[in-house]
């Protein structure tokens, strides 16, 4: 049934792809359609997804043993993603330090870490490290935070 | 010969020389750790390089990759976990001889034959890449497309154990790098109105979020499962040193090793852990002592070590001579050239010839540093490694993964995607599909669109010309011939599992 499942987010997938394809506008004479590779690889991608239907059903028809894949850890995957998703968006907001202040001991203790100590030097170190490293020996220019920079506070 | 003034230029650069001595421990220590390949931390790297000279940059990397591959053998002898896929084979008969307090022995092993594997590797490159960069001069883009697609659907079916799977990650690779304004006519596609879709998905974030934030989402769900304990392995005074002939029975495994996994390198897609598995066996049929090998025979190690590690050389010739990545390390390496504004292809070897030699140099004295810090200092090296708990290596890399994709070109978006990259890259991996069809694909998408538009702008718009011309349609052949091959196996697979379980 996994296949199928699977078989089924590919196959939407595709055909959001291939409607995708089908918005590039036309070649222009003597010119080929840029959308033709794109186009070509969706409808592949669709042709793949029905065979994987279509193997899922015929395993499901056979009463195939199908292997449970449940995994402990699949919850904290969802939350170390939702860390991820609101650690990338706040460097829009509040710049790098302020957000890997935040996030350092929120990580640390999602992979086991119960040191106190050790958590609340993350605080200060990680984004202290890594801004030394990247920001000022590397020079690249770092994230400004729209609604408040920690870094330009500590300047100001 | 052009590889001697290129030795000599390397040699007399200590800034080199130090980047490849550096190169060579932070491979080693990658490798070595279980969880951490030398893809994910090239990945990381791979923003600071930008930085560096072109050689400097490549050099880096190139002897990482070199290192990691050997690296992971460590971790197969002593923890009984391979740091690579490919170290599996070295397990078999490494964690036995570490079991029997041979640890030290064992990995002398494991470190000469790679030496002897990966150095055959790099002088079969540097003697055979002139001759292929010349012939793939002649090609034209018809030819060069249908490399391309053999090159894809090799990628996509041999790898893996759904050739579906394996093909729809490739599909996914070519869609995904399809995103953007398109190069020739700069039309938008898959844009959906985003000014930051139309530059396009950048390399660095998409091989960031994949190998690497990608792997510590792997890590944290591995956390929760069942953690086996780690024995300490006794220590056998005499199971350190190792004699010449103790080595001896071991050196035609080794050199069988390296002419196998140089031929199995120059094929794009198959990769080291094949060549070591060929390897495995081969020499276990060929042995004098096959009864002793799974149970701690020293050519046990030293067959898959150098088949492993003489991959890492001819793998170059394609990217180099074709721009067609053979791994994923090649991969990460052709984007380090084309963000320093080489171009890879049949003209490389006229542009920048120099540099490339100056590589293949950088390659070889990698080797012999690895060879000479693994000799000396593997073990302790390897308990150092223990001494890093897991739980605080992870969240740094997790953080690393951030900074380093913000730093590639200063770019937010380019978060999000290594973000969303690296969901997907787990999910991938859970659900059995090929993250390296899917990166490599997605690396040589733009490539293969281009000679195809440009071959049917060669013929009108006729398909017929790929079946027209000889070579073309010679690898097209090969193309759906490999995926054939392997359907074929697979069937034969099926078959004798169902004939156990009939007679069980």
């Amino acid at each position: 049934m996994r296949d199928v499942i699977e078989g089924i987010v590919l196959a939407l997938f595709s055909l959001i792809a291939i409607w995708g394809a089908w918005q590039v506008p036309g070649a222009s004479p003597g010119d080929t359609w840029a959308g033709i590779v794109p186009f070509a690889a969706s409808v592949a991608l669709l042709v793949l997804s029905s065979l994987l239907i279509v193997g899922g059903l015929r395993m499901a028809d056979h009463g195939s043993a199908e292997i449970k894949n449940g995994s402990p850890g699949t919850l904290d995957i969802l939350i170390l993603f939702a860390i991820a998703l609101l650690y990338q968006q706040s460097f829009r907001w509040f710049g790098y330090l302020l957000p890997t202040a935040i996030v350092a001991p929120a990580v640390f203790y999602l992979f086991g870490v119960r040191n106190w100590i050790g958590l609340a030097a993350s605080i200060v170190l990680c984004p202290l490290i890594f801004y030394l490293i990247f920001f000022q020996l590397l020079g690249v220019f770092p994230p400004y935070g729209e609604v408040f920079d920690l870094m330009d506070w500590i300047r100001s | 010969m052009e590889i001697f003034p290129a030795l000599l230029t390397v040699i007399t650069d200590p800034t080199l020389i130090l980047a490849i001595i550096l190169a060579a421990i932070v491979g080693m220590v990658v490798g070595a750790t279980p969880g951490l390949t030398a893809s994910a931390a090239i990945a990381m790297l791979l923003p600071v390089t930008f930085y560096m000279s072109p050689i400097f940059a490549l050099a880096f990397l190139y002897v990482i990759g070199k290192s990691g591959r050997y690296g992971g053998s460590v971790a197969a002898i002593l923890f009984n976990t391979p740091g690579t896929a490919a170290s599996a084979a070295t397990q078999i008969d490494g964690y036995p001889l570490a079991r029997a307090g041979k640890a030290g022995k064992a990995m002398k092993v494991a470190t000469i034959s790679s030496v002897i594997g990966d150095l055959m590797g790099d002088v079969m490159l540097v003697i055979g890449f002139g001759f292929i960069a010349v012939i793939a001069l002649k090609l034209g883009p018809p030819e060069t497309f249908a490399i391309y697609f053999a090159a894809f659907v090799v990628i996509g079916s041999v790898i893996g154990k759904s050739i579906i799977k394996g093909l729809i990650s490739a599909l996914l690779g070519i869609i995904v790098a399809m995103v953007g304004l398109d190069p020739i006519s700069s039309e938008e596609r898959y844009t959906f109105g985003s000014f930051d879709l139309s530059n396009g998905i950048g390399l660095v974030p998409l091989m960031i979020g994949v190998f690497v934030l990608g792997e510590v989402f792997a890590q944290l769900e591995a956390r929760k499962k069942a953690k086996g304990e780690i024995k300490e392995n006794p220590n056998d005074p005499n199971g350190y040193s190792l004699s010449f002939d103790e080595y001896r029975p071991c050196i035609p495994h080794a050199i069988r090793g390296g002419f196998i996994g140089a031929g199995i390198g120059v094929l794009p897609g198959l990769g080291s852990a094949i060549a070591a598995f060929i390897s495995y066996g081969e020499g276990k049929r060929r042995a004098k002592n096959p009864e002793q090998w799974g149970k701690g025979a020293l050519e046990g190690i030293a067959a898959p070590e150098a088949a492993n590690n003489a991959v890492s050389g001819p793998s170059m010739a394609p990217l180099l001579a074709l721009g067609i990545p053979g791994s994923t390390i090649g991969a990460i390496l052709l984007g380090v050239f084309l963000i320093h504004g080489i171009q890879v292809g049949p003209t490389l070897f006229l542009t920048d010839k120099e540099l490339v030699y100056q590589l293949f140099a950088c390659g070889m004295l990698g080797i012999i540093a690895y060879g000479l810090i693994g000799y000396f200092g593997a073990s302790q090296m390897a308990r150092l490694i223990l001494r890093v708990p897991s739980s605080v290596l992870y969240p740094l890399i997790f953080m690393t993964a951030f900074v380093a994709a913000y730093s590639a070109r200063g770019s937010v978006f380019d978060v999000t995607v290594m973000v969303a990259a690296g969901f997907v890259g787990w999910l991938m991996r859970k659900y059995d599909f090929n993250v390296a069809a899917f990166v490599i694909s997605f690396v040589l998408a733009k490539g293969a669109e281009e000679t195809f538009r440009q071959s049917l702008l060669m013929s009108d718009g006729g398909a017929m010309i790929f079946i027209e011309r000889p070579i073309a349609a010679a690898f097209l052949f090969i193309g759906i011939a490999a995926m054939g091959f392997r359907i074929r196996q697979i069937m034969k697979e099926q078959r004798i599992v169902k004939g156990a379980l009939g007679d069980a």
